[in-house]
């Protein structure tokens, strides 16, 4: 369908907009498919050789259309930057990390075609997964840097500490700290992503107390980064920015934490397969009782969906199969910065939260509150008493 | 002999006069909000410790979503009151009480207002503006929590109802998200308030009622009828 056809209903401007966009988007392509290095494999032959069909690989792009915010006269733009997606030269530091999204995102039952790019990004250096060690991959790195100087992706999984001088983190055969790595790497790359809430925020390594100051790379490095966050994140979340840098040659609409809108725009709550029964006034009130059997919504046992912007509620985990909320347990807040302090307890709703940030201090707001209350009420009534005992505005005789 | 006794009694006290303290305006402001008040704090704890209602079809109840209803509804007023109160405060055509808002700045008073509330003396502070020392600074740290509560109310209405007015609060309210620390971080101090308040209306009653017993001059009364009663020399 022609572009004119699909809004002949819709305003000039609409129009006008989708049509810049297309032509940037054709322009764009046309130019990195002459600057990208040649792929290692055909994307179609990928796609046969894992049993996924074009047709099932065309749905794949129209889902990821929409995902994006685009009309569907897109899907072929998806369809050709997905198929480049394999020749963007991708360098992937792993930090201060426990490698958990890189597991999620590598490790499938049977991999989905987020999952094939992921497989097949043209990796140029991965601890984890290369088979270099020591100063051959220190050799690996340099020389990706080298060859792909402001044209690769750095993807940076896990956080910097910053105490020692960074000594809390050193990798490699040299034993650079992580800030002096990440630096160098972030320095040449063309973007920086950070996927996880790690590297976007800091996440549990800066948790109260931080003793070796972890921080986020955006607050590190002091640079604007995509921030994939999640503990782990969502491979669609992360496909689809590299997609948006493909078509567009530009990073996509980002919220005030750094985080791609289309992904990151509305709450887990408000697209939760559970609301009905959150407006009902269904809660389950403790874990595995009749309510939770009926499918009842988490509020009450700590589900912080309602101050969680993701979209773990649509595009769900593993192939779509579950997410945290399906699977019976509330959401825990992971694509927020510093959810393991704000959100904590886990299992609690908000009410329970202890506002007072001093070790020790376990008492709830509610607590607090109602304690306060009740030594206020007590003062009122000593007042009083004191007041009739010592006789304030009685008129003394004779005096006025 | 009745001449006598006028006398007398002029002799002893002045004549009681009314005296207009608050405008009509500023009573059905004062009164709105304490309504307004008084449901949200009850609706508000409700919406932090929900009743589970198991009996019952899903699609036949509605009880979360009524009393979020509630909620929504008063904050909208209570931030329409709270807009009125700070024009009140400054273009009251009867008396633009800003000022008397800065009494406990007067450091000598304070001092003194403290030792008559610790009932130390019982000589009473005389106000030279609308308000004592403590009750000014209170009365503006009540309206500083309103602002708070309004603000980090609105930022969690509009992170979730995206179109019409929650669609252009959520312009600049997500820019605001993150003085607060996230929707948490507001949900937090918007819970935290709501005690506030509770205390505020502890103290507020029984000083209301205390010092309408100890000053003889009517304070209950005069925000309803916007009048307190003075020893006049006419």
């Amino acid at each position: 369908m022609a572009l004119d056809e699909m809004f002949s209903n819709q305003s000039e401007e609409l129009r006008a907009c989708y049509n810049d966009l297309m032509k940037r988007c054709e322009v764009h392509l046309d130019k990195m498919h002459q600057k990208l290095p040649p792929p290692k494999d055909r994307w179609n032959e990928i796609l046969n050789s894992h049993g996924v069909s074009r047709r099932d690989f065309l749905k794949w792009c129209s889902i990821m259309t929409a995902a994006l915010a685009l009309p569907p006269v897109f899907t072929p733009k998806v369809a050709k930057a997905a198929g480049m997606a394999n020749r963007l030269p991708v360098v992937w530091l792993n930090l201060a990390e426990c490698t958990g999204c890189t597991e999620a995102l590598l490790r499938t039952a049977y991999p989905g075609i987020d999952d094939l790019i992921l497989d097949t990004l043209s990796l140029e250096y991965h601890e984890t997964l290369m088979a270099a060690s020591g100063y051959q991959a220190e050799e690996c790195l340099s020389e990706a840097l080298e060859k792909f100087a402001g044209q690769f992706v750095c993807v940076i999984e896990g956080a910097i500490p910053m105490g020692l001088n960074g000594k809390y983190l050193t990798i490699g055969a040299k034993g650079k700290t992580g800030y002096e790595i990440a630096k160098e790497v972030a320095s040449k790359a063309a973007m920086v992503i950070c996927i996880g809430s790690c590297s976007s925020y800091g996440n549990i390594q800066a948790a109260r107390p931080n003793p070796t100051k972890a921080r986020g790379v955006a607050e590190a490095l002091k640079i604007s980064t995509v921030n994939i966050a999640g503990c782990p994140p969502n491979a669609t979340n992360f496909v689809g920015t590299l997609l948006h840098y493909l078509l567009f040659g530009a990073l996509p609409a980002l919220d005030r934490l750094g985080r791609p809108l289309w992904a990151y725009g509305k709450r887990i709550h408000d697209f939760c397969e559970r609301r009905p029964h959150y407006d009902a006034g269904e809660f389950v009130e403790e874990w595995g009782d009749e309510y939770a059997k009926r499918g009842f919504c988490l509020y009450k046992v700590g589900c912080k969906g309602p101050y969680t912007y993701a979209n773990c509620s649509q595009v769900r985990f593993n192939q779509g199969v579950s997410w945290p909320v399906m699977a019976g347990h509330g959401c825990i807040g992971c694509t927020e910065p510093d959810f393991w302090d704000k959100m904590a307890p886990l299992e609690k709703p908000m009410a329970d939260h202890a506002p007072l940030p001093l070790a020790g201090v376990e008492a709830t707001a509610d607590e607090i509150g109602l304690g306060l209350t009740m030594v206020t009420l007590a003062g009122i009534g000593a007042h009083a008493l004191g007041s009739v005992f010592r006789g304030v505005g009685k008129e003394k005789g004779g005096e006025e | 002999m009745i001449s006598s006794m006028k006398k007398r009694r002029q002799g002893r006290a002045k004549p009681l006069v009314a005296r207009k303290q608050w405008s009509v305006a500023m009573c059905i402001n004062h009164w709105a909000m304490a309504v307004c008040i008084v449901i949200l704090i009850i609706s508000g704890l409700y919406i932090g410790r929900p009743l589970t209602i198991g009996a019952g079809e899903t699609w036949q109840k509605f009880s979360m979503a009524k009393v979020r209803f509630i909620h929504l509804i008063f904050g909208f007023i209570l931030t329409a009151l709270f807009i009125w109160r700070i024009y009140l405060a400054f273009f009251s055509r009867f008396h633009a009480d800003w000022k008397d808002f800065f009494a406990w700045l007067d450091l000598k008073s304070v001092y003194h207002q403290v030792k008559f509330y610790m009932l130390i003396t019982t000589q009473m502070p005389e106000h030279t503006g609308l308000y004592g020392t403590l009750q000014s600074a209170a009365y503006g740290f009540l309206l500083l929590m309103v602002f708070l509560v309004v603000i980090t109310g609105l930022i969690l209405y509009a992170a979730l109802y995206r179109a019409g007015l929650g669609g252009a609060i959520y312009m600049f309210s997500r820019h605001l998200e993150g003085v607060f620390g996230g929707l948490a971080g507001a949900r937090l101090i918007h819970h935290i308030l709501t005690w506030g308040f509770v205390l505020f209306i502890c103290v507020h009653t029984y000083l209301a009622f205390w010092y309408d017993i100890v000053s003889k001059r009517g304070t209950i009364s005069s925000i309803i009828s916007g009048r307190v009663f003075e020893h006049s020399d006419i």
